[in-house]
């Protein structure tokens, strides 16, 4: 991957590959490209060599339409700055995802979502109503609505005070596991990396495996 | 529609329904329905009043067309009027003499039918005060004018003799429901009946009669039969329509008709400013929506859809709400001014509603276009990495489209092709100019701030100062809403100028004094007794200027019809004998636009002409002065030779100036001028206008009475229905610029509004610095008082060109510089958006800082 007017290569020689149900943090300090690779794997960047596949698919013929269209109604996710729209309620941001393609049900299950991240009373608040916590809490509910095969999280924590984020990453965890939904979670946070299935730390460009106590669980 | 287009519809509806909670979306919704208000109601205001006004000169002239011929129009021309759907009325207008007792007065007869009049109605005293009637006099009465009443010493029910008839005296005429008819006669008018003419048998094989068809109905229809009227005119009926007969009416309509036009025009313009601001916000709003969208996997065609359609929503709700208030507007106009009209209007038509939608369209397609199709070029990857915004489409091509939508729009409302390209490529011109002027101003502006003193405290100097910082860091967001401003205060400025000058224009024409009163048939004899009988009377009168009848019967030596273009060979001036007049000094009121007056050539005046027969016996020409107008209808240059029967004998002139003169000035004016020494041998009297009170009844009496071969006319009648006229355009333009006001006021609120996340941001770290709520608050004073003033100046340069502009171009008025311009659009600059921009930004200063911070994050 390359980016600048001048040449800059943030990642090279990378080989990955995730498995469905798994969940997978990816390391990495600040600059070091984590956000980059997020970008690549979920289509919403192109790398400028090698190859890349989403759910099987080679994302390497595919433009910007095609790779959205790929992402349809598969693919969530969880920023660290929220990315609710403001002028939106907590109901109708969840909704969004929903509404590209009609679904019959869309509002119900909009509103069971936001009921099971313990956010049923709070339907009609705007963003700027709602606490940091709670404004990530709608956006998990967003990111999972749409029944996501895959999640991805960008530091879904960074923003937040470390008891808030251990409830959101607890709630995180717990959707997944409920859903059997594949996480790529971006972080630099060691202990919440250590809460997946594999950790990956990214390197001069490159992933590198954890292993040993760095890893640990 | 699949199930897919109605989900689209379904979809971008609710997402317009929660976009109204956002304020440039309300701003956006706002500017539009002004728009469509505006154009809405000019449309269905000018469409009305145009129509009714149009009635009203018609009733001047008694239809809507006139033709006029010394025998009898026969049945096929009828007929083919009639099946053009126009309503036929007869009259026959002759001279003769009537009689009562001893007494004998000529008078001009006036014999009208059952239909009269088509439009309004006389006023006449039966004997039991003035009564309105929709009708003329009955079959064995006559109706007589107050002069003919004194003369014969005449009250209603007294019997009168016309030719062989007797008629009773029905009623004394106030005000004919035409009073302009007749006007070329001299003598009192007397009405009767068209059936009581055979009894009176003054209908003789030889005598002096002009037989006129009065036909009303729609202008189509008129336009319609131009190829007939044409062929009508080159036979040598005279025919008169609304538009081509009545200079003042026709001018003054024209100009009403143009102003509103243009005052529609700066509304639209104004509204499509504040669309575009609007606009730029939102689309910066929604970059963020665009890219959430593309993450969760819409496509670029689902994005524009969804925004477009969303924009179409709001395009429709605003063209419905503002067309309600369009015509709304036009019902609440015109009960104001139905007091004023003594016509019924018609109904509104559906036209203006269609060209709302269209405005609405164009005005959101032209001005917001460009920026919004930058929601297309979102990258799903500015989720990850904010910065990745879309660049802002190039500035060309936002002002390339929004100017080229206008031109349309101006093309659309003026129907002038070349206006519209020439106001475009002004517009773009100044556009650029103003743009490196405007950054110049602020620059300038901002050095001066901050040269300011450094006193302490909270006082208006570190107000100015930091105010200017603001604007300054802000640099072309400043010269954006700077330029906005200009515009929108320029766009105001020139609507109240030329309102004002066009007024002015109005009232200077017809000033309190206009004379009233015509006298003619002055004898020789009889000149120096009546200007003397006038001295004491009144001060408002003109020269008396002598008068001789001469035929045009040649130019440069062939016959008149054969040298004019083909156009003018059934001009008046050619069918009719003109008055031709001798003076030593070019008459008030009128101006040279070519050659020389006769002053600067004095041994052509003093030599006396008739004295200079050159030795072939022939006479050289004399130098005459000619009207322009004729000129420019006759095709006539300086140089060319006129040949003039005057009697028996024949007078050549040769054109050494032209002339302007103001037809309506209600003053003798004459289109062909001799020096003094050629035409005094000839018969001639004098003719001179004044303007008498009207308490000073005595005067007239005593001017009857002394001077009783002198014709004196009455034209206060026709002079208080063209003042009505004015005053109900004059009420219509003054609605109109409060319009125009609104308008602007929007822009002021989309700019400012857009404006709001980034002050507010600004006032939050103020704020967290330590400043107090009267510091913010006088900042936020200073800064927008700095930008109001900047624009205010930037407005009055562009508003004085663009006026000169319109004046020398559109409006044929003379340009002037209006100094009073470049205090008060400065200073009226800084105060509103000082005070709007106050008022709007209150809410910000009320916030705790840490919400006014948050807000910049929303974005």
């Amino acid at each position: 991957m390359e980016s600048g007017e001048r040449s800059l290569t943030i990642l090279s020689d990378l080989a990955l590959e995730v498995f469905p149900g798994e969940s997978l943090a990816i390391l990495g300090q600040s600059g070091a490209g984590k956000s980059t690779l997020l970008g690549l794997l979920a289509g919403l960047d192109a790398p400028s060599g090698g190859e890349l596949e989403l759910f099987g698919e080679p994302l390497g013929h595919l433009d910007e339409d095609g790779r959205a269209g790929l992402r349809a109604g598969r693919v969530g996710f969880v920023f660290q700055n929220f990315q609710l729209l403001p002028t939106l309620t907590a109901l109708e941001n969840v909704l969004l995802p929903l509404e590209l393609v009609p679904h019959g049900d869309a509002e119900s299950r909009a509103r069971e979502w936001l009921a099971r991240v313990g956010l049923g009373e709070r339907l009609g608040h705007l963003p700027k109503q709602l606490s940091g916590g709670e404004q990530q809490r709608v956006a998990l509910a967003r990111a999972f609505v749409i029944g996501a095969e895959l999640v991805f999280a960008d530091e879904p924590t960074g923003n937040l005070d470390p008891a808030t984020g251990e409830r959101i990453i607890d709630t995180l965890f717990a959707l997944n596991r409920e859903a059997g939904t594949t996480l790529v979670l971006v972080t630099h946070d060691h202990a919440l990396a250590r809460r997946c299935d594999r950790c990956l730390e990214l390197v001069g460009g490159r992933l590198e495996p954890i292993v040993g106590e760095e890893a640990g669980a | 529609m699949t199930a897919q287009r109605y989900h689209a519809l379904r979809l971008s509806w609710r997402g317009l329904r929660r976009d109204l909670r956002a304020g440039d979306v309300r701003a956006l919704f706002l500017a539009l329905v002004l728009a469509v208000a505006a154009a809405t109601m000019i449309g269905f205001f000018l469409d009305r009043l145009e129509r009714g006004l149009t009635r009203q000169a018609g009733q001047l002239l008694g239809g809507d067309l006139v033709l006029e011929q010394s025998r009898p129009f026969d049945a096929a021309l009828r007929q083919t009027l009639e099946e053009a759907g126009l309503a036929l009325s007869d009259q026959v207008d002759m001279v003769s003499m009537v009689s009562h007792g001893e007494a004998f007065q000529p008078v001009s007869v006036k014999a009208v039918d059952d239909a009269y009049p088509h439009y309004g109605v006389s006023r006449v005293d039966r004997g039991t005060g003035s009564e309105a009637l929709p009708s003329g006099p009955g079959r064995g009465t006559a109706w007589v004018a107050p002069r003919l009443a004194l003369l014969l010493d005449l009250e209603a029910g007294d019997r009168l003799r016309v030719g062989r008839a007797e008629l009773e005296v029905g009623g004394i005429i106030e005000r004919e429901a035409d009073p302009s008819a007749g006007f070329g006669s001299f003598n009192p008018r007397l009405m009767m009946h068209v059936d009581d003419l055979p009894a009176t048998g003054l209908v003789q094989p030889g005598s002096r009669i002009e037989y006129e068809i009065l036909a009303a109905g729609p202008a189509e229809a008129v336009a319609e039969l131009e190829p007939l009227l044409e062929r009508l005119r080159r036979d040598g009926v005279e025919v008169r329509d609304v538009r081509r007969d009545r200079p003042r009416l026709g001018s003054a309509l024209a100009r009403a008709d143009r102003y509103l036009s243009l005052a529609g025009l700066a509304a639209v313009l104004l509204a499509g400013v504040a669309v575009a601001m609007a606009t730029r916000r939102y689309v910066e709003r929604h970059l963020d929506t665009a890219a959430l969208l593309r993450c969760f996997g819409a496509s670029q065609r689902t994005l524009v859809r969804l925004f477009a359609l969303q924009l179409l929503w709001l395009a429709l709700a605003a063209s419905l709400l503002g067309a309600l208030l369009g015509l709304a507007g036009q019902a609440a106009l015109l009960a104001l001014l139905t007091a004023l009209m003594p016509v019924e209007l018609p109904p509104p038509g559906l036209a203006p509603l269609w060209l709302g939608v269209l405005t609405a369209l164009a005005v959101l397609g032209g001005f917001a276009g460009p920026t919004l199709l930058r929601l297309r070029r979102v990258s799903a990857l500015k989720v990850l990495r904010r910065e990745l915004d879309p660049l802002p489409p190039s500035a060309w091509l936002v002002v390339g489209m929004a100017a080229a939508v206008f031109a349309a729009l101006l093309w659309l409302y003026s129907g002038d092709p070349g206006l519209s390209l020439a106001l475009l490529v002004g517009g773009g011109l100044a556009l650029l100019a103003l743009w490196s002027l405007g950054g110049a101003l602020l620059a300038l502006l901002l050095r001066l701030c901050a040269r300011l003193p450094p006193r302490g405290g909270e006082g208006a100097w570190q107000a100015l100062r930091l105010g200017g910082r603001q604007l300054a860091r802000r640099r072309s967001t400043s010269l954006g809403q700077l330029l906005a401003f200009a515009v929108a205060f320029f766009a105001m400025a020139m609507i109240a100028l030329v309102r004002g000058d066009l007024l002015g224009a109005w009232q200077a024409q017809l000033p309190e004094d206009t004379p009233n009163h015509f006298a003619i048939n002055i004898q020789p004899g009889e000149r120096a007794a009546f200007e003397e009988a006038l001295v004491g009377a009144t001060e408002a009168r003109s020269a008396l200027y002598p008068m001789v009848r001469g035929r045009l019967t040649a130019i440069d030596g062939r016959p008149p019809r054969q040298a004019v273009p083909e156009e003018a060979r059934g001009d008046n001036a050619l069918r009719r004998e003109l008055n031709l007049t001798w003076r030593e000094t070019l008459p008030e009121g009128n101006r040279l636009v070519a050659g020389e007056w006769f002053a600067a050539r004095p041994s052509a005046a003093r030599q006396g002409w008739f004295s200079a027969v050159e030795a072939d016996g022939r006479r050289p020409p004399v130098p005459i002065s000619l009207e322009n107008g004729l000129a420019e209808r006759l095709g006539l240059a300086l140089g060319d030779t006129l040949t003039f029967r005057i009697g028996s004998d024949s007078v050549v002139g040769e054109v050494t100036s032209l002339r302007d003169l103001d037809w309506d000035s209600f003053r003798p004016n004459f289109y062909v001028i001799f020096p003094p020494g050629v035409l005094e041998r000839f018969g001639h009297s004098y003719i001179t206008a004044f303007h008498l009170d009207d308490g000073n009844r005595q005067t007239l009496r005593r001017l009857v009475n002394d001077f009783p071969a002198v014709t004196l006319l009455d034209v206060e009648a026709i002079l208080a229905r063209v003042r009505e006229v004015l005053t109900q355009v004059t009420r219509a333009v003054e609605l109109v610029l409060g319009f125009v006001l609104l308008a602007g006021i929007s822009v002021l609120y989309a700019a400012l509004t857009a404006s709001l996340p980034v002050r507010a941001h600004e006032a939050g770290l103020l704020r967290v610095f330590g400043a107090g709520n009267r510091l913010l608050s006088r900042v936020q004073g200073a800064e927008f008082a700095l930008l109001g003033l900047a624009s205010g100046l930037l407005a009055a340069l562009l508003a004085e060109l663009a006026v000169a502009g319109l004046y020398w171009g559109w409006l044929d008025l003379p340009p002037r510089v209006h100094w009073g311009l470049w205090a008060w659009l400065p200073l009226g600059g800084a105060l509103t958006v000082g005070v709007i921009g106050h008022l709007l930004s209150r809410g910000l200063r009320r916030q705790a800082p840490a919400a006014s911070l948050g807000l910049l994050g929303e974005t």
